[in-house]
């Protein structure tokens, strides 16, 4: 298939959208896996909640509604589960934290299927989101007929404002210095008089409080089935792995990577269904520390 | 004297001529008695599970009850056991099956009972489920699956250990063409007979001068789905744009719509299933892809292979007025749909699938099969069920084709209804055209296969 201008920029948008869902988890993953330690393969189930919660209550109340109460939930339910389950678990190995995460995330999603059913629920997009946009208006340089989703657009947009969000928490805070200081060397933190636990236990909900915001706007586009939190899972992990364990630069870079190689890759189904398996191979031949890992850190 | 002495003789050893004639043909009849009284009684030894012992006689339902098909699933094992009771109490498509030797009191006078698996959607969980019913519960026939690909997976293992495969839903050519067995039989449509039963109406709907862009699931049954819907909308004059293969696990599909986008394809042909399918039919009406023109014309979306929890899943403002075909639907008015849907509907509160339909109609042909032969003994049966034509299970005039195990049948034309048309909840889709069982018939030798011997070696 000839590369023309229109199908580079059709590319490239798609790459964008497809590294913004991925963002939005990979965020919530590397945020928690940098901070605490812990691999949360429940993470993708965080999501689960979160679109079909989302789901539950643009259906029944207005997708206004949705955006306001799922992240908030979310954050809960994270600040619950932390408590609950995971801070039994950081002096645990990683292939107890591993077992157990896991598990839950097949409790969940099993629940989930129990009570909404195996097939897709439609998640219809809000009037205001929904159509397309004519890319000619804005990239005048494209010739013809160029259009994109604009609920899609709106993903791209919600993922940057998010990511400049966690951004300026961690950069231009108090709460977000030390929490990047437990990040390098958390026992040394305690030894300074810091809770260090509970500042763990409010970024466990945080992460998840990501996720909330990433079923809003995402569900429309992942659709809404028991299936889609494991599917979007391995990749997430593997674009935290290849941005550097717990560095939040190099998730976002990953993200974007991740999304072009798989939109430009669309026609050749061999390659496209290996293009992140092999990037990650590569990356880590060239660079094991990840692309924007610390020297040291998860090394 | 000598003569009379003669006679005497004869009379004391006690056979005369006559004697022996009729003792030659009393012996004779007696030969031939058991084979007038015992219906296709010959060497029968023991094979798979043959014979059985014991009042009860074990069918094992293996079907998805957990993964992406497990609704498709749990309303098959729905099917099922509303077939299982019909056969031990009567009732059902019982009364309207013809011929039909089932009489309301299980198979061959042993009481019906069944042990279920999950195929997870998984080629290796289905065999395994399969071997466990077998070798440990000793289940006569085994039936279920919602996929070409654990379809064809059991149908050879069952093949091996010579057990009957009565194929759920599966829909590639391949099931009953290329990898075809002697123990496997499908009573659904394949992929071959919905492009050739669609695509005349495509033509017609939508004209001759059409370019269509396949995305199609990168496994058995999206392969001769897209091959077959080329093959007939090519033979309509429409031309062929693309086609990309898609993961089966895709959720997200614009990577692929941007290249149908980016393309001057006027018709997107959408050869997916099930989730797959909700998924990459919901990413095209976001993309405005049922409300966009392509060179002059509007841009049509088609779906070969529909179903009722499909077309829920998707919604009815996404499938409105998008055709695609069905093996049957719980709207026909036949009198073996008729008490079907009734029979299920009071069971279960709402009408079935076509799943359900297809994974009942098989266990009570296989049931009627058995009481045909007059023996569980597998060859026997499959003999029964090869080349049997039948009526009253809802797809007309009906026949089980020898060569292939292949059910010629009528199949549907389906057409998703706007929101405002639906009359209840599970009223999703409307009858288009019913096209008859001689315009879906095919030469089985066009996909090759050989179903082997009946007795597996």
């Amino acid at each position: 298939m000839d590369m023309t201008l229109n199908a580079f920029t059709l590319s490239i948008l798609t790459g964008l959208q497809l590294g913004s869902i991925y963002v939005l988890i990979a965020l919530g993953l590397t945020l928690i896996f940098g901070t605490l330690g812990v691999v949360n393969f429940a993470h993708g189930a965080l999501y689960l909640i979160a679109i079909y919660l989302a789901v539950s209550i643009n259906n029944a109340l207005g997708f206004g509604l949705a955006l306001i109460l799922v992240p908030p939930i979310l954050f809960i339910i994270g600040v619950l589960l932390e408590r609950g389950l995971i801070q039994r678990f950081y002096d645990r190995p990683h292939t107890d934290q591993i077992l157990v995460t896991f598990g839950l995330a097949i409790v969940i999603q099993e629940l989930l299927k129990w009570a909404f059913g195996a097939n897709n629920i439609p998640f219809s997009i809000p009037s205001w989101g929904n159509g397309i946009i004519f890319m000619h208006d804005y990239l005048p340089f494209l010739e013809g007929f160029v259009v994109y989703p604009k609920w899609r657009m709106i993903l791209v947009v919600v993922a940057i404002v998010t990511v400049s969000a966690v951004f300026a928490l961690l950069h231009l805070t108090r709460f977000g210095l030390v929490i990047r200081a437990g990040m390098r060397d958390a026992e040394m933190l305690q030894f300074l008089g810091v809770n260090i636990n509970r500042r763990f236990m409010v970024v466990f909900g945080l992460g998840a409080m990501i996720a909330g915001i990433a079923g809003v706007f995402g569900g429309p586009v992942t659709q809404v089935s028991p299936e889609v939190g494991m599917q979007l899972l391995v990749p997430s992990f593997l674009i935290v792995v290849i941005g550097g364990m717990g560095s939040l630069g190099g998730a976002v870079l990953a993200s974007i990577l991740i999304g072009m190689a798989q939109s430009f890759t669309a026609p050749y189904i061999y390659i496209n269904t290996i293009i992140i398996y092999l990037i990650t191979v590569i990356i880590l031949l060239v660079r094991p520390r990840g692309l924007l890992g610390a020297k040291g850190v998860f090394e | 004297m000598t003569d009379v002495k003669s006679e005497n003789t004869n009379h004391k050893a006690g056979w005369s001529r006559r004697d022996v004639l009729k003792a030659t043909s009393a012996g004779a009849a007696a030969g031939v008695t058991p084979m007038f009284f015992t219906q296709n009684a010959w060497a029968e030894e023991a094979l798979g599970n043959y014979p059985v012992k014991g009042s009860e006689v074990v069918l094992g339902f293996n079907v998805p009850q957990t993964g992406a098909y497990a609704d498709e699933g749990a309303d098959e094992l729905r099917a099922y056991k509303l077939a299982v009771k019909h056969l031990n109490n009567g009732g059902g498509m019982l009364d309207t099956l013809k011929p039909s030797k089932l009489t309301g009191n299980g198979i061959l006078g042993k009481k019906v009972t069944y042990v279920t698996g999950d195929t997870q959607t998984n080629a290796d969980a289905s065999r395994t489920s399969a071997r466990r019913m077998i070798e440990r519960d000793k289940v006569i026939m085994v039936t279920g699956g919602s996929s070409s690909g654990i379809a064809i997976a059991q149908q050879y293992l069952c093949n091996e250990l010579g057990i009957i495969f009565m194929c759920g839903l599966t829909h590639s050519n391949d099931t009953t063409g290329k990898d075809k067995q002697r123990y496997g039989f499908r009573h659904f449509f394949n992929a071959h007979m919905t492009g050739k039963a669609l695509s005349p109406v495509l033509s017609k709907e939508y004209g001759k001068d059409r370019r269509a862009f396949h995305l199609t699931a990168d496994y058995s049954w999206g392969h001769t789905q897209q091959e077959s819907m080329q093959e007939f909308t090519e033979k309509e004059g429409w031309s062929t744009a693309g086609n990309i293969m898609t993961p089966l696990k895709t959720t997200d599909f614009s990577q692929y719509l941007s290249q149908v986008l980016n393309s001057d394809a006027d018709v997107l042909i959408l050869n997916h299933y099930g989730a797959n399918m909700v998924n990459s039919l919901t990413n095209a009406v976001n993309f405005g892809m049922r409300d966009m023109q392509k060179n002059g014309k509007n841009l049509e979306i088609v779906v070969p292979l529909y179903s009722r929890l499909m077309a829920k899943g998707a919604g009815s403002a996404n499938i409105d007025g998008v055709l695609g075909t069905s093996g049957w639907n719980w709207a026909l008015q036949d009198e073996g749909s008729k008490v079907f849907v009734k029979t299920f509907t009071d069971e279960y509160g709402f009408p079935p699938s076509q799943a359900a339909h297809t994974c009942y109609v098989q266990t009570l042909l296989y049931a009627n099969a058995c009481e045909m032969a007059g023996t569980f003994y597998p060859p026997e049966v499959i003999k029964a069920l090869e080349d049997f034509q039948f009526t009253g299970a809802g797809n007309g005039e009906t026949l089980y084709r020898g060569s292939d195990h292949q059910c010629i049948k009528n199949i549907l034309v389906m057409q998703g209804k706007s929101p405002s048309a639906r009359s209840s909840e599970f009223d999703y889709l409307q009858i288009v055209d019913e096209v008859d069982a001689k315009t879906v018939d095919y030469d089985p030798a066009i996909f090759g296969g050989e179903l082997g011997p009946y007795v597996p070696a």
